[in-house]
């Protein structure tokens, strides 16, 4: 029954966008930034209206920031790199060994299995800074400083837990009855998790997967302390415009919009899956 | 030889056990109906002959083979389950030919199977559709055509017939007999309708407390039921039951009236007894004879026959029934005065409910 | 107490003309009349009872309970109890507290609730949990709480909604024989509303029955049998169902023959001076008809059609025989245990009086038992 009047409707409306300005503000601030110089930036009383300059992505593009002290290198491009690369392998890996672990614990019933299953989700809840310095240490003897190997292996404090969790749940959603179906038709169990369980679960591990890449790419600290700058990814990579010859406001926020595009994209993209995977499976056919 | 034997089996779920030390034995192409109320194991039964769980004890057998150590793909078994677990990412054409296809059996092979199995359900025109774009009634059959696919010597149904409406599982208990027989397989039926159970089965097999109470033709379940709560769950409205002592004369004192009821109750002279007698053995009549009184509470049709709930003169309640289309058919409120064929009738010890005597042969 | 509930030109339409669930609805229930509304789902039965208890409002018509108009009023004051499907038992409250919550409002003397509440779940049986709560009781026991709540008020009218469908088999003829003489004994109108077409012979006066949104006949369980009013009435009412063969009628002066479409010359003969004169000058004009013969008039032996058996079920007091003719299924019910084997030959008879014939088009029933409609 539609009974809302026009003035609700009014009422509504003017509420959503004031929710919404408050929410998209600063991602419209940041990309007007990007493409002013830094004296527009700073100047006052600030101004929506200017002339919009490419140079700030150039610089980032190219690698060089010609400043008023001279030019400085900047390694942003790398950074991206490095963020691509340690997102994309952590996911990957967090995948290969979280899914058929999720299987496990939805399907067996072993001793401490939900213990386990509670310490790995614990991860997500402790502070990474408790971690971190016994981690440089480790590290350090294990010569995983600085190596992509060491922070793929650590992402997986970020990774891992969330993809257990999740796809955890899509796998106790789906009947136990249709994969014993699947197995007295004939099948083994290894074929049955691959075209029975995990297509039915794909929702969940594509939702799952998609966080996990947008909680590996927004790490701040492990890439910080474990890393130089060479493998360091691009939340790292930002620092760098704080230089001794002032703050590069406009690079830095032409740096952030390469930054969160990746991310922001993907999430765009995805959001339906991300919506359903998030509420695991609540709906039964 | 047997085709399939369960020896002593049990099972067990931490501390509740489901399954008690069960036996039961079928032979090829005949159809065993197990029978229970819900929650009595049957599902449970089912899941460990297909090997898709494992007994805490015992052995079964198939072919006279162990099946201890034998995984479920390869016991050339067909399922079909009460939620039907249809695959829901495949049409209905690629669910039933999924046994085919874990056969390695070549596409046309495959093509021909289906085509066979769908006619025989008469689901050819939907082979295509995915399963939740199937009725209910569609979608049982999708997965009873999927279980008889490849032939399968032994068929386990799980109550296949309850998620389906009255109408439908009227109709499919007058086709199910004609399509096991010729699929020709072994199969093990599980319902919780009696009805069901007294339609298809060659042997029911009643479970309940996880043990096999009786394992008998539908005939004899009926007419000699083992024990008093065989002979509740089998008949609609449920046995008359009273209980009573047998006097010294072999009588038995019901609704404050001394019952004669058969020479041989003599032997248990002194014994506390439940008495039981269906309802179609009872016979009513309006008028003023030697029977016992009573005073008609309500008539309620129940499809052929109409059931009446009749009140003696003590307050006791009693159920009788009568074909619809009798022209005798007593008015509420009425009195009428019932008598009831003791051919009919049951006995069954106070204590244990083990059935004393059965009814007729 | 009892009222009388007159529906007039009901009709329901949801979401701005989507869904037209109920069409023009008219019938009324007397004072201690108990009616069944009974249908498929979808049919507009359960928006009918919304309707009538308030929680719908309706789109064109009236609804008078006494000669009250009561379809502007809110729920709660039209004097109406209802059990709901989903039972909506009050979780915090135990059995007995949720069968006594209204008539908490009716100011009576605890003893007195306390009797009223006793003696209602002895009859439904379900004395022995009145102290548990609803999350700790079977869903059969939670429908009859629910049950129990709605039949211990005093109201002018009951409506149930699905009231029995929970019930463990082996209580159903028992419990629906005491409802029907409770409700009869303390003269309550109600409304039941069923897909069970069982349920609703077991306990109604009258079974409106609906399809569509349509009320396609109003009548007593008896007349739905033995008179229905087209078709689809003819074969939803019983179980079994009804037997229908698609028949041509060829009329010689002497004898009448049905001929079974798609049988190898399959007819059942009669005697003409059996049909009334109207009735054949009727059937004269249809080219094809509808046969319609409820199972118990499906004898088998005599003379008659030839049929092969598909099955042969006893069930302890009544065999279910089916076999085939043409291609089509006819099932016959008998009282005595017959034994017929799968695939042998029967011979079926049926008399003209059994006969039910209703139009080929929109299977309007043309005749029942050998006389026009």
């Amino acid at each position: 029954m539609d009974h809302t009047s026009t003035f609700e409707r009014i009422v509504r409306g003017i509420l959503i966008a004031l929710v919404m300005i408050f929410f998209l503000f600063p991602i419209f601030w940041i990309v007007l930034m990007s493409f002013q110089t830094n004296e527009t930036i700073l100047r006052i009383p600030p101004s929506m209206v200017f002339e919009p300059t490419l140079s700030n992505y150039s610089a980032l593009i190219t690698g060089t920031l010609k400043t008023t002290a001279g030019n400085l290198d900047i390694a942003f491009m790398r950074n991206l790199g490095n963020s691509v690369l340690l997102s994309t392998a952590s996911v990957a890996l967090a995948l290969i060994l979280g899914v058929p672990a999720a299987y496990a614990f939805a399907r067996f019933r072993f001793r401490l299995g939900e213990d386990i299953a509670f310490t790995l989700l614990s991860f997500r809840f402790a502070p990474p800074l408790l971690v971190l310095l016994p981690l440089t240490l480790y590290f350090k003897q294990l010569g995983l400083t600085n190596t992509y190997i060491g922070l793929i292996w650590v992402y997986q404090l970020i990774c891992l837990p969330l993809i257990l969790w999740i796809v955890r749940g899509y796998f106790e959603d789906i009947s136990p009855d249709i994969e014993h179906a699947y197995r007295i038709a004939g099948n083994s169990w290894w074929q049955t998790f691959r075209k029975i369980a995990v297509p039915l679960a794909m929702p969940g591990i594509a939702a799952a997967g998609l966080l996990a890449f947008i909680f590996a790419w927004n790490n701040f600290i492990f890439a910080l302390i474990l890393a130089s700058a060479d493998k360091q990814p691009v939340t790292v990579g930002a620092l760098a415009f704080v230089t001794a010859s002032g703050i590069q406001y406009g690079q830095i926020a032409a740096a952030i919009v390469l930054s969160i595009a990746p991310t922001l994209a993907l999430a765009l993209y995805a959001q339906r899956y991300l919506v359903e995977g998030l509420s695991l499976g609540a709906v039964k056919g | 030889m047997p085709h399939i034997e369960l020896a002593a089996v049990s099972k067990s779920f931490k501390t509740n056990k489901v399954l008690d030390d069960i036996s039961l034995s079928a032979d090829a192409g005949e159809i065993v109906v197990i029978f229970g109320p819900s929650g009595t194991g049957k599902t449970v039964l089912l899941r460990l002959i297909a090997g898709v769980e494992e007994p805490s004890s015992g052995e079964i057998r198939i072919d006279n083979q162990d099946m201890a150590d034998v995984a479920p793909e390869h016991r050339d078994v067909g399922m079909a389950f009460q939620n039907f677990a249809l695959f829901p990412h495949l049409n209905a054409f690629e669910n039933i030919a999924s046994p085919l296809r874990a056969r390695a059996q070549g596409e046309s092979q495959v093509k021909d199977g289906v085509a066979r199995v769908a006619k025989l359900l008469k689901i050819d025109h939907v082979l295509g559709h995915a399963p939740r774009e199937l009725s209910n009634g569609q979608k049982q059959r999708t997965a009873l055509a999927r279980a008889l696919a490849s032939s399968p010597k032994l068929l386990l149904l799980d109550d296949p017939l309850r998620n389906v409406d009255a109408k439908l599982r009227f109709e499919m208990r007058l086709e199910l007999p004609r399509l096991l027989r010729q699929a020709k397989s072994t199969v093990l039926y599980v319902t919780q309708d009696y009805k069901e159970a007294m339609a298809l089965a060659d042997r029911i097999a009643v479970l309940a407390h996880g043990k096999f109470v009786q394992v008998a033709t539908p005939q004899d379940i009926y007419r000699k039921p083992a024990t008093l709560s065989v002979a509740r769950l089998f008949g609609d409205p449920t046995i008359n039951l009273a209980e009573t002592t047998i006097g010294d004369d072999g009588t038995i004192a019901l609704a404050g009236e001394r019952l004669a009821v058969d020479p041989s109750y003599e032997a248990w002279a002194g014994r506390k007894v439940i008495f039981g007698v269906r309802p179609e053995a009872i016979t009513v009549r309006q008028g003023n004879g030697t029977g016992l009184k009573a005073q008609v509470m309500a008539v309620t049709p129940l499809n052929e026959r109409t059931v009446l709930l009749l009140q003696t003169a003590a307050g006791a309640e009693l159920l009788a029934s009568l074909p619809s289309s009798s022209t005798a058919i007593p008015k509420a409120e009425s009195g009428v005065e019932v008598t009831f064929s003791l051919n009919g009738a049951h006995l069954f010890d106070h204590e244990t409910g083990a059935a004393l005597t059965g009814g007729s042969a | 107490m009892s009222s009388e509930l007159v529906l007039q030109n009901v009709d329901k339409i949801y979401g701005s003309g989507a869904v037209h669930a109920v069409k023009d609805l008219s019938f009324s229930v007397k004072p201690g009349e108990i009616t069944a509304l009974l249908g498929s789902s979808g049919c507009g039965k359960t928006s009918t009872l919304r309707m009538i208890a308030g929680f719908e409002t309706v789109t064109k018509g009236s609804i008078a309970l006494d000669g009250k108009l009561i379809h502007t009023l809110p729920p709660a004051q039209r004097q109406v109890a209802m059990a709901f499907e989903t039972y909506s038992l009050y979780p915090p409250l135990t059995i007995a507290e949720n069968i006594s919550f209204a008539l908490k409002a009716q100011r009576l003397a605890s003893q007195d609730v306390g009797k009223r509440v006793k003696n209602m779940a002895e009859l439904l049986e379900i004395g022995d949990v009145l102290n548990k709560y609803p999350s700790s009781v079977s869903g059969g026991q939670q429908q009859r709480a629910s049950l129990g709540r709605a039949l211990v008020r005093k109201a002018g009218l009951y409506l149930l909604d699905e009231p029995m469908g929970q019930l463990e088999p082996q209580l159903r003829a028992v419990l629906r024989g005491r409802i029907k003489h409770y409700l009869r004994e303390h003269n309550c109108t109600t409304i039941l509303v069923t897909h069970d077409q069982t349920e609703a012979n077991a306990l109604a006066d009258r079974i409106a029955v609906m399809e569509g949104g349509v009320l396609q006949q109003y009548a007593t369980p008896a007349e739905l049998k033995v008179r229905p009013a087209n078709l689809f009435v003819g074969t939803f009412i019983g179980e079994p169902p009804m037997n229908v063969f698609p028949v041509r009628m060829k009329d010689d002066g002497d004898r009448i023959a049905f001929m079974i479409e798609g049988g190898e010359g399959q007819n059942l003969v009669y005697k003409a001076v059996d049909f009334s004169d109207p009735l054949r000058q009727r059937l004269k004009r249809e080219p094809s008809l509808m046969l319609g013969v409820r199972p118990h008039a499906v004898h088998i032996g005599g003379q008659g059609l030839k049929a092969r058996v598909v099955t042969c079920q006893w069930l302890g007091d009544q065999t279910h025989i089916a076999a085939e003719i043409a291609g089509r299924t006819v099932v016959s019910v008998s009282h005595e245990q017959i034994s017929a084997k799968p695939g042998s030959e029967v011979f079926l008879s049926i008399a003209p009086q059994e006969l039910h014939v209703f139009t080929s088009g929109d299977g309007a029933a043309i005749a029942h038992g050998a006389s026009l409609v």
